[in-house]
């Protein structure tokens, strides 16, 4: 096999902003704030171009074959437990890897290049990029990790890198506590991840065990397997072992629970229900920041975990519907929100949610035996990360412009910002699924997934959503570029620059031909999937339900605010309450002050306070006042230590004397 | 009255009681006496104590061989050099400090 | 048997002394008593080697010990202008400590000396000439010599010299000033 040379030297792709990050970091960032925008963009370039040219080797060398098959060209030992128990650091290179690590390069490319137009002149330049390379090289370890301890160190950097970045304007009160609230969500989250890991780890491995020296079909070099691979996590014959490892309460498989305590984990990062009071908060971090993160790369994290494990749910068939069922109800309940914001950020971010809960519903339909929905989730991820992180880098560029966020405060973009207004028109097209753009393709392989294997209230659910999708998208873009200003900084507004206008257009390109990667060939899982072509009567269907949300927006929304309001004041509560995104963060408010914090950790404070404290304070009081004792003794008269010193001599000689005496 | 006399003529016990009370009594003095060459006498006797001791071994158990003698002179020259070092201390701590009171000494103090 | 008695007589005599004497050590109240007192104590134990036929230790006791060591200690009151001081009476509590571990370590020594049982030989003849042996030992570089610990002490005694010249003399900046 003669692999090319980015294949054998592939840690240079997580490596180059690794170093990037330290050099930027430490080197340049204290010197020129120029520098450091240059340096860490340019280093996510030469990233991303050597993943391209991995990809094409890994396709060309593959592609006489037909099938695609994991390979790990590369991997270090890290930690070393035991003889035949170590954990390896290194990169898994298969489709689906490479489709992430495509996305997770090329969008933070550009929006590395986008940011040094839009960060322009912000005190925390230096600091930003750092930030962004920190990221961008634990998204790639992430997307890398042959194993799963790998996948979780990097996941918990990826927080990290979140959490900073979200902060980043952290002398604005509201950004530190999005940062905290997003940090200990999706740590709390991240909770279930290590627990599924921990019940997968252990019983994973007494089953490697039973298969030393049995051979596992399908994996070239048993030799270096470790228990944590997901080679071995997800082979068929260690999933069948699994699987008799007995049932616990309720008739729930050890297995269904390991996958479930880790799909908790994946809801926390991906933003699940109940799960995603974080994200719409986390907008308030730069703009740029959340297109990259909390739009194309970090949220989709869940749903990577998902796919790269997704044997081990398929196994367990319980685990998968959960994933469904939540990611069909994300779907519904975040459309419906995002039908209410007013915040244009705010507005993506529901829509992100929505768009997520498709990924994980078109994951929780598929089967190992018709893995079409497998293949439209990972679609679904693709062209999404490139129109929502447009969607996203518009918006900057729309605030950027009027300086605020408020959609009521804009209006008459059109004419003012052209080619802003363009490209947003091409993602909002995009993103509500007509055709030909990338949406429309993507978003009609998750309903024949989910039509196709027998889950009508999902289909219904994913038929619904596209509607109410194409209705509040265009709801944003009617009020905010059509009509006339609103505001002193809409009349004011102007086009953004260059620097930041050339990734809007490269990101509407993708968003428009992304749709065209004959994906069904490129990624599949389990049985190959028959080359899957659209199904027309799902997508006419969807396309009809489309335009009667355009149709709905544009009637409500461009020209006469009057109607909305007649429409608000119909349903008076209702519209309160999703308004007020259901009330979940209060509930969870309430849950925690006034349920957990009263009942539960109070007391445990006061416990801690007196009781534990107590016992501190007492031995240090106690050490303290014997001290004081005791320094009375250190009198300084060399007379009196001699007379102890006598004393205790002649003690210890009666004793020996008593001791030999008496034998 | 004679066989009285020579009836509790001292043996080997007698002697080490004798010169254990001595050392007992130099102890005392080591560690009551404020004035410091007083504490340097009371050394001295205890000094003397241990000197006895050799003595006495040498005479009761050993008597064909000279070695306890000869580690009796050895301390005498060593008590000798004590001396002059303890006294040359006392007058250079005089000096310094007007007193010798060793009670008033308390550098050591915590 | 008169031998013997007289031995006992002058046994229990000098011990006597001896003890009284050294009290006077510990417990005089001016300084120079108490020297007087250690020359009284040291010349009791070289009576102790007379009767113990070590005449002479003895000898060497008188000479170096009551001779050297004393005198040098009075001067050395003198030096200090001890002599004037009156001791102060030491805090009784320090008194009590001070007796209770000297009587204590008295009894334990003492006791454990009464149950001991010691390889007493008697009978042997002591050897006559044992000046003679001791110098013999003394210069004697064998298995059985004392030659190192002799030129050891003899450096120690030297360097105690001039250690206590260096000590005792005046500091070099006091010098300077005058």
């Amino acid at each position: 096999m003669n692999e090319g040379f980015f294949i054998e030297n592939i840690w240079l792709i997580p490596g180059i902003p690794l170093f990037s990050f330290f050099i930027v970091g430490f080197l340049i960032r204290p010197f020129s704030r120029k520098a450091a925008g240059i340096a860490a963009s340019s280093a996510i370039f030469i990233s991303a171009l050597i993943v391209y040219s991995v990809a094409w080797d890994y396709y060309q060398i593959f592609s006489q074959t037909g099938a695609y098959p994991v390979v790990i060209p590369w991997t270090v030992e890290w930690l070393h437990y035991q003889e035949d128990l170590s954990v390896y650091v290194g990169v898994l290179l298969d489709p689906t890897s490479l489709l992430l690590m495509i996305v997770v390069t090329t969008v933070s490319a550009l929006v590395h290049l986008y940011s040094i137009g839009y960060m322009h002149g912000d005190d925390g330049y230096g600091r930003y990029f750092t930030y962004l390379n920190l990221f961008t090289f634990s998204m790639l370890g992430l997307v890398a990790a042959p194993n799963i301890m790998q996948m979780f160190v990097c996941w918990e950097l990826v927080g990290v890198s979140s959490f900073l970045l979200i902060g980043f304007y952290y002398q604005k009160p509201s950004a530190v506590a999005a940062s905290k609230k997003a940090f200990v969500v999706t740590r709390f989250a991240d909770l279930g991840f290590l627990l599924g890991i921990l019940i997968l780890g252990y019983y994973g491995f007494l089953i490697f065990g039973e298969f030393d020296g049995v051979a596992l079909s399908g994996i070239a070099d048993q030799s270096r397997l470790q228990p944590f691979d997901f080679q071995f996590l997800n082979h068929p014959q260690v999933l069948a072992k699994f699987s008799e490892q007995g049932e616990l309460f309720g008739g729930i498989s050890l297995l269904t629970l390991a996958m479930v305590l880790i799909f908790a984990g994946a809801a926390g990062k991906s933003a699940m229900f109940p799960l995603h009071i974080w994200l719409p908060d986390a907008m308030e971090g730069p703009t740029p920041v959340s297109a990259l993160i909390h739009a194309a790369t970090m949220v989709v994290a869940g749903v990577y975990l998902v796919a790269r494990l997704f044997p081990a749910f398929a196994a367990s068939g319980t685990a998968l519907l959960v994933v469904a069922y939540v990611g069909a109800f994300t779907c519904l309940f975040a459309a419906l929100i995002g039908c209410t914001q007013d915040d244009i950020k705010r507005v993506l971010a529901f829509s992100t949610l929505s768009q997520l809960g498709y990924m994980m519903l078109a994951l929780g339909v598929s089967t190992m035996a018709s893995p079409l929905g497998y293949t439209a989730s990972l679609f679904h991820l693709f062209t999404h990360a490139f129109f929502k992180a447009l969607l996203f880098l518009c918006a900057g560029s729309v605030i950027h412009a009027v300086h605020s966020n408020e959609i009521w405060d804009m209006g008459g973009l059109a004419r003012k910002m052209p080619v802003t207004h363009l490209t947003f028109l091409i993602a909002t097209v995009a993103i509500a699924g007509l055709p030909p753009f990338s949406g429309f393709f993507s978003k009609d392989e998750i309903l024949a997934a989910a039509l196709g294997n027998q889950h009508p209230v999902i289909f219904l659910v994913g038929m619904l959503v596209a509607g109410m999708t194409a209705f509040y998208m265009f709801r944003i873009y009617f009020v905010t570029f059509w009509g006339h200003a609103r505001s002193q900084g809409a009349e004011k507004a102007h086009e953004s620059p260059p620097v930041m206008l050339v990734p809007l257009l490269i990101l509407a390109v993708l968003a428009v031909v992304a749709g065209f990667v004959p994906m069904g060939s490129l990624i599949s899982i389990g049985q190959a999937s028959e080359h899957h072509g659209i199904n027309w009567a799902i997508a006419i269907p969807a396309v009809l339900v489309a335009l009667v949300g355009i149709g709905a927006a544009w009637l409500l929304y461009a020209g006469k605010p009057e109607r909305v309001s007649a429409l608000v004041r119909l349903w008076g509560n209702l519209y309160i309450l999703v308004k007020h995104k259901f009330y979940v963060d209060e509930l969870y408010l309430f849950l925690t002050h006034k349920v957990i914090f009263r009942f539960i950790s109070r007391p445990i404070a006061w416990f801690d306070r007196h009781v534990v404290d107590g016992g501190v304070n007492l031995s240090g009081w106690s050490t303290r006042k014997f001290g004081a004792v005791l320094s009375l003794l250190q009198t300084g008269q060399v007379q009196s230590y001699g007379s102890w010193y006598v004393l205790s001599a002649a003690f210890f000689g009666l004793l020996l004397w008593m001791m030999f005496s008496g034998s | 009255m004679m066989e009285f006399l020579s009836g509790i003529s001292p043996g080997i016990e007698h002697w080490l009681i004798l010169s254990a009370l001595l050392f007992s009594i130099g102890i005392y003095g080591v560690l009551v006496r404020k004035n410091a060459v007083g504490v340097l006498l009371s050394a001295e006797l205890m000094l003397n104590a241990g000197i006895l001791n050799f003595v006495i071994f040498n005479y009761f158990i050993t008597p064909l061989i000279v070695d306890g003698e000869l580690m009796a002179l050895f301390l005498i020259a060593v008590a000798a050099a004590e001396a002059v070092v303890g006294m040359a201390i006392f007058v250079a701590i005089y000096k310094h400090k007007k007193t010798v009171d060793v009670t008033r000494l308390d550098t050591l103090k915590g | 048997m008169w031998n013997e008695a007289i031995h006992s007589l002058v046994f229990y005599f000098l011990a006597g002394l001896s003890i009284l004497t050294a009290i006077a050590v510990v417990g005089s109240q001016r300084i120079l008593r108490a020297a007087l007192a250690l020359a009284g104590v040291l010349i009791c134990n070289a009576g102790f080697y007379v009767l113990l036929d070590f005449e002479f230790l003895a000898g060497v006791q008188v000479l170096v010990y009551v001779g050297g060591i004393v005198i040098l200690v009075v001067f050395a009151i003198m030096l200090t202008s001890s002599v004037e001081l009156v001791e102060n009476h030491p805090s009784s509590h320090r008194k009590w400590i001070g007796a209770l571990a000297a009587s204590f370590f008295f009894l334990v020594t003492s006791s454990a000396f009464l149950s001991s049982d010691f390889p007493v030989d008697r009978n042997a003849l002591r050897s006559i000439a044992d000046v003679k042996l001791l110098g013999r030992k003394l210069l004697d570089y064998g298995a059985e010599g004392y030659v190192l610990p002799f030129e050891i002490i003899s450096l120690l005694l030297l360097s105690v010299m001039i250690g206590g010249i260096i000590v005792a003399r005046k500091a070099p900046q006091s010098e300077k000033k005058k």
